[in-house]
């Protein structure tokens, strides 16, 4: 099985920062290749191949051999495939759906204005470390009822994950391992303590969750709860700073939302197709099955491309031109099939948020003179992206 | 006209009732639910019908008639 490399080859070191900064203009040429084999891995690459294929979890497991990240038992939801699968989501889906989202807007928004209030007279800032890391770790603290003192060791956690600096991709993964046995017991501890105390929290409430009539045990909770912390944390981040740093480089597309804010959430999902934050999602093919005239093996890794599929002409209309207009947007941002993204209204909850406070707290910005904004790969983020505006 | 939402193909994506929130809304699970039960979109709100199917990333709604 090649599987394990899966996670260190999707790449963040010794990458052209060409490639990182506009991937976009490498998908064409890899969308007329149909499926793409690179590095002991196969890449799915058009719209209507990923979304087949991210409908058959018979054919394309999401099981804990398709990625790597520390673990030692599959994480919940992702890693579990159907029949099971839908127990969990038919649990963790109402907790994270947009009724229950909206409970939460006065808070990210009076977050979001204290993290902008810190800099906005300043006429400066660093918006990756301001803005785009605080405010989805912050988000995630409080709705498991965590103190928001752990924050630094939240991102110290992430980051030694997601992009571990190491020489060699075991030594990356001897790391994630090592970090991951501390997020277990951190949460088993926490765990604990909500045992002997309930508070008014998420992860409280998983203590009396039932799933066929047996409630949760502490591994699935911690499951559950590990996953949380490397899937909402860094995408949200990533997502942020990737629409930031577009409308800074476009200064009437930034504009046009100050001006008009209810453009916002449409300007939102457009620029989640064209960057894509999360590029792809892994799966583990089942059997022999052959896509776009390319036969994948039993076993293969398979990457499907989200981003490739989010420029794919055959689906999009003018797929390379930003359009906040676009009238039919399939984008493919939060996946497609049964592990859609489970906290992507929460996502577009906080993107909104901190769109419509940072165009209406801060007049027209842009990339500091001299300084280029650095793109970072797997998760498309960017780890640096200096601001600067006019202060009156 | 008429709209359907299946909802074996239906994940929650959302952009249905983002988008058209006259002929979409959410259930307790972040589904798309018709608003008109019955399917028949009522007149003026084609194309909230036609937005809502052309934004499903899943291709889970269709419009016959």
């Amino acid at each position: 099985m090649t599987n394990a490399e899966s996670v260190p080859e999707l790449g963040w070191t010794n990458v052209d920062p060409e490639m990182s900064a506009r991937p976009q203009q490498f998908y064409p040429m890899m969308r007329d290749m149909g499926v793409v084999e690179a590095e002991e891995m196969m890449l799915i690459t058009r719209h209507e191949d990923v979304v087949w294929a991210l409908r058959h979890p018979d054919l394309f497991s999401s099981g804990s051999d398709a990625i790597d990240i520390g673990n030692i038992r599959p994480l919940i939801p992702l890693q579990i495939d159907p029949p099971d699968h839908v127990k969990f989501r038919r649990l963790l889906d109402p907790l994270f759906a947009p009724r229950e989202m909206e409970k939460l807007e006065a808070d990210v928004r009076a977050l979001v204005v204290e993290l902008i209030d810190e800099f906005a007279e300043a006429g400066e800032c660093e918006f990756n470390g301001a803005v785009a890391i605080p405010l989805p770790c912050t988000v995630f603290l409080r709705l498991l009822g965590l103190p928001l003192a752990d924050l630094d060791l939240f991102l110290r956690f992430k980051d030694e994950i997601i992009r571990p600096v190491a020489a060699t991709p075991a030594e990356g993964r001897a790391m994630a391992r090592k970090t991951g046995a501390e997020i277990y017991a951190y949460f088993e501890t926490v765990i604990a303590e909500r045992r002997r105390k309930p508070q008014d929290d998420m992860l409280s409430g998983f203590l009396s969750a039932e799933i066929d009539g047996e409630v949760l045990t502490t591994e699935d909770i911690m499951d559950i709860a590990y996953l949380f912390l490397l899937a909402g944390l860094d995408t949200v981040t990533a997502s942020l700073g990737c629409a930031v740093a577009y409308l800074a480089a476009h200064p009437e597309r930034q504009q046009a939302l100050r001006d008009e804010p209810s453009l916002i959430p449409a300007a939102i999902e457009e620029l989640l197709r064209w960057e894509t934050p999360v590029p792809g999602v892994v799966r583990v093919a089942t059997q022999d099955v052959e896509v776009a005239g390319s036969m994948i093996p039993a076993g293969a890794t398979v990457t499907c491309l989200l981003a490739s599929a989010n420029t794919d002409g055959a689906e999009f209309a003018d797929p390379e031109s930003v359009d906040f207009a676009r009238a039919a947007n399939r984008h493919l941002a939060f996946g497609a099939g049964v592990h859609r993204c489970l906290g992507s209204h929460l996502a577009r909850l906080e993107m909104r948020v901190a769109l419509e406070e940072l165009h209406a707290r801060v007049p027209q910005y842009e990339v500091e003179a001299g300084k280029t904004p650095i793109y970072t790969m797997g998760i498309r983020g960017v780890e640096y992206l200096p601001l600067v505006w006019s202060v009156s | 006209m008429r709209v359907s939402v299946d909802a074996a193909l239906c994940t929650g994506h959302g952009r249905c009732y983002a988008l058209a929130p006259q002929l979409f809304a959410p259930d307790d699970f972040g589904h798309c639910a018709l608003v008109v039960g019955d399917g028949v979109v009522p007149n003026g709100l084609e194309e909230q019908a036609r937005v809502g199917r052309d934004n499903c990333p899943e291709h889970a709604i269709t419009i016959s008639d």
